[in-house]
């Protein structure tokens, strides 16, 4: 049901009844290894080409996610899901691997949270009984096609982020009363916002105001205040991007604490690994949101939290024609059933 | 890490392995020191009077230090190293010392160098003639051959 | 370090971008020249070792020894980036592992490496020169333009 301006609410309220994560040799060493379902221990995963690799990551998880929620793939009614890829081939390949009716998603690093609001729209209009969501990314695949080479020596500058090898699917069902899963309450979409930056090695501060206009919207739309969240985490603005979006929403009157605003990119990684900034692409949010943060739901340690993925809209063919970078952002409320 | 450090000392102890070798020629390190050889005549029943005084008056250029100077049937070959600041007027140098040398021995056809390589293949000339082995007609043939080198550093 | 072109922004941008270069984590310039200046050094080090080894060796003089002494230094970064260390080695050294002519093996061999997979003739082939070439075109044309201005200047009678 739309509220408010550009949100949803989702008053049957969909649960999230299984996930499935995977990941690559860089996040096992990471602080979140533990919430991962699958660790790849080299980034090839024993296919011929990254590219493969990624697709098969994806696969892996959502056969995970169906394997965990008890559902054969032909239960299963749709597939939204998206990747970084030209093309999004990954996830296309991945899903004529499951021959799951597809709709293939491109929000550049949001695709998560679009994947998710519309899953759960779908599902809270009874428009299917599962549906399968998700997100990934391939540090080796994404940076051939936005960056340099891998093995170039380019030295990255401190706003630079590093782009996570993971996957992370969702399956989303109509709710049943009493069973203990997370269930999605609302979403708010976001709209594309340009505030002129160009660097492509400055992503979260790109990114940062459309986290930012997606959350007031959020707010504004719901009439909610902040506190009513115990999280509200942001999907991979990076150090930079970050404390700049904390900045943008105190200025506009949203009283946040410091603690209450968290990002994805910031979670995944130790302080000493070399990922200048933070995590980035579209596995971030995914990975992080369906392994960890869903595991501290279930564990207590929030009620609610409101997960806004911020994706960047470039291309490498925009950025080299000098063309600023736009961003969007797309925030889900996710909750406890009761 | 520690296969990482492991490994660095035994390329330390193979490296200082090296040390035990212990006769070290000039020609090993002519590169790096000072070697200043005595000026040489291929044909040793001349006498090198004129080759002295051809080194003292090379060495006298500021600019230069370490001159060798081998004096052959035809050419005489001069080679000398250029002081480490003044090496960006290399040119401007060999052609003043060609320049002298041309006006005080006008009969002598002199070959100029500053080539690390040149003054390398020079001592090592120096040291084979010591050995008695070595023929004054090899020595003549060698030093043809250096002649012969510097042509491709021009 | 501006990021941002300053022209056709709006005011409502421009005061973001202000907002935004305060929280942008600068680059640690001095302490990167520093380590370029270092490493860069260490490079040329090795690459005098290498000449000289030509030089005892081989029939080689100061002139010539060039050639072969470039040729050994970019196959030495050829085995580095092979090995995935060298892009280890210019995240910390910038310039210092660029600059050399070690980094423009790298610069090859990585386009090289990555489109494998792509195949030998439009993957490898096609993309080795993918950053190597605007160094080779540039190279090759500013090389031109100062022969030609020498070749004028001594015609005319100046040099």
């Amino acid at each position: 049901m739309l509220r408010g301006h550009q949100s949803w609410v989702f008053e049957n309220r969909p649960m999230i009844t299984a996930t499935g994560v995977t990941g690559g040799p860089f996040e096992a060493n990471g602080k979140l290894a533990n919430d991962f379902d699958l660790l790849y221990e080299d980034l090839w995963m024993g296919k011929e080409s990254y590219e493969k690799a990624h697709s098969l990551l994806l696969e892996e998880a959502m056969k995970m996610a169906l394997k965990k929620g008890n559902v054969q793939k032909e239960q299963v009614q749709f597939l939204f899901a998206g990747d970084l890829i030209n093309q999004i081939t990954p996830t296309s390949f991945a899903a004529r691997t499951l021959q799951i009716p597809y709709f293939g998603l491109f929000g550049a690093c949001s695709t998560s949270m679009e994947g998710l609001a519309l899953s759960s729209f779908v599902v809270n209009n009874q428009g299917a009984k599962y549906v399968l969501t998700g997100a990934s990314s391939h540090n080796a695949a994404v940076e051939k096609q936005f960056r340099y080479p891998t093995e170039y020596g380019g030295q990255k500058p401190p706003t630079a982020q590093w782009t996570i090898t993971g996957a992370g699917v969702a399956l989303v069902q109509p709710n049943e009363p009493g069973k203990q899963h997370p269930v999605t309450t609302s979403a708010t979409i976001g709209k594309v916002v340009d505030m002129g930056l160009t660097d492509p090695f400055n992503m979260g501060g790109a990114m940062a105001p459309a986290a930012a206009d997606t959350i007031i919207a959020h707010f504004r739309d719901m009439k909610l205040e902040p506190s009513y969240y115990d999280l509200i985490v942001t999907g991979d603005l990076g150090r930079v991007g970050h404390d700049t979006a904390f900045e943008l929403l105190n200025k506009s009157g949203l009283e946040l604490e410091r603690g209450q605003f968290q990002d994805c990119g910031l979670l995944m990684y130790k302080n000493d690994q070399p990922v200048q900034s933070g995590g980035s692409g579209a596995g971030c949010s995914a990975t992080v949101l369906y392994g960890h943060l869903l595991n501290q739901l279930k564990k207590g340690a929030y009620r609610r939290i409101l997960v806004v993925a911020t994706g960047a809209l470039l291309s490498p063919l925009s950025f080299q024609q000098n063309e600023s970078i736009p961003c969007i952002a797309h925030a889900v409320a996710i909750e406890m059933n009761e | 890490m520690i296969t990482r450090y492991q490994i660095l000392f035994a390329c330390l102890f193979l490296l200082a392995a090296c040390n035990h070798n212990p006769p070290v020629r000039d020609s090993q390190l002519a590169l790096m020191k000072t070697t200043n050889p005595k000026p040489l005549v291929t044909d040793q029943n001349k006498s090198n009077d004129s080759v002295k005084e051809i080194k003292k008056d090379v060495s006298s250029f500021p600019e230069l230090y370490d001159v060798a100077v081998i004096k052959g049937k035809k050419d005489t070959l001069v080679v000398y190293k250029v002081k480490h600041l003044y090496r960006f007027k290399m040119k401007k140098i060999e052609k003043n010392v060609n320049k002298k040398l041309e006006k005080k021995y006008p009969k002598e056809n002199f070959t100029v160098s500053s080539d690390y390589k040149i003054f390398l293949e020079a001592i090592r000339l120096d040291e084979q003639m010591k050995s008695a082995k070595f023929s004054h007609k090899e020595a003549e043939k060698r030093l043809k051959d250096i002649v012969k080198m510097t042509d491709k550093t021009k | 370090m501006p990021t941002t072109k300053q022209k056709n922004t709006t005011p409502q941008q421009r005061n973001y971008q202000q907002l935004q270069q305060k929280h942008e984590i600068k680059r640690p310039v001095l302490k990167n020249c520093l380590k370029a200046f270092f490493v860069g050094g260490f490079i040329c080090v090795i690459g005098q070792a290498v000449s000289y080894f030509y030089i005892y060796f081989f029939d080689f003089t100061e002139q010539s020894v060039g050639n072969p002494t470039v040729a050994t230094m970019v196959f030495f970064s050829m085995l580095l980036t092979g090995f995935g260390v060298y892009d280890r080695l210019g995240q910390f050294a910038g310039a210092g592992s660029a600059v050399p002519v070690t980094g423009f093996g790298n610069a090859v061999i990585s386009a090289a490496i990555e489109h494998r997979t792509e195949g030998f003739v439009l993957g490898v082939g096609g993309n080795m020169f993918k950053l190597a070439g605007s160094v080779i075109l540039f190279g090759v044309f500013s090389a031109f333009v100062v022969a030609l201005i020498k070749t004028l200047l001594v015609i005319w009678g100046v040099l």
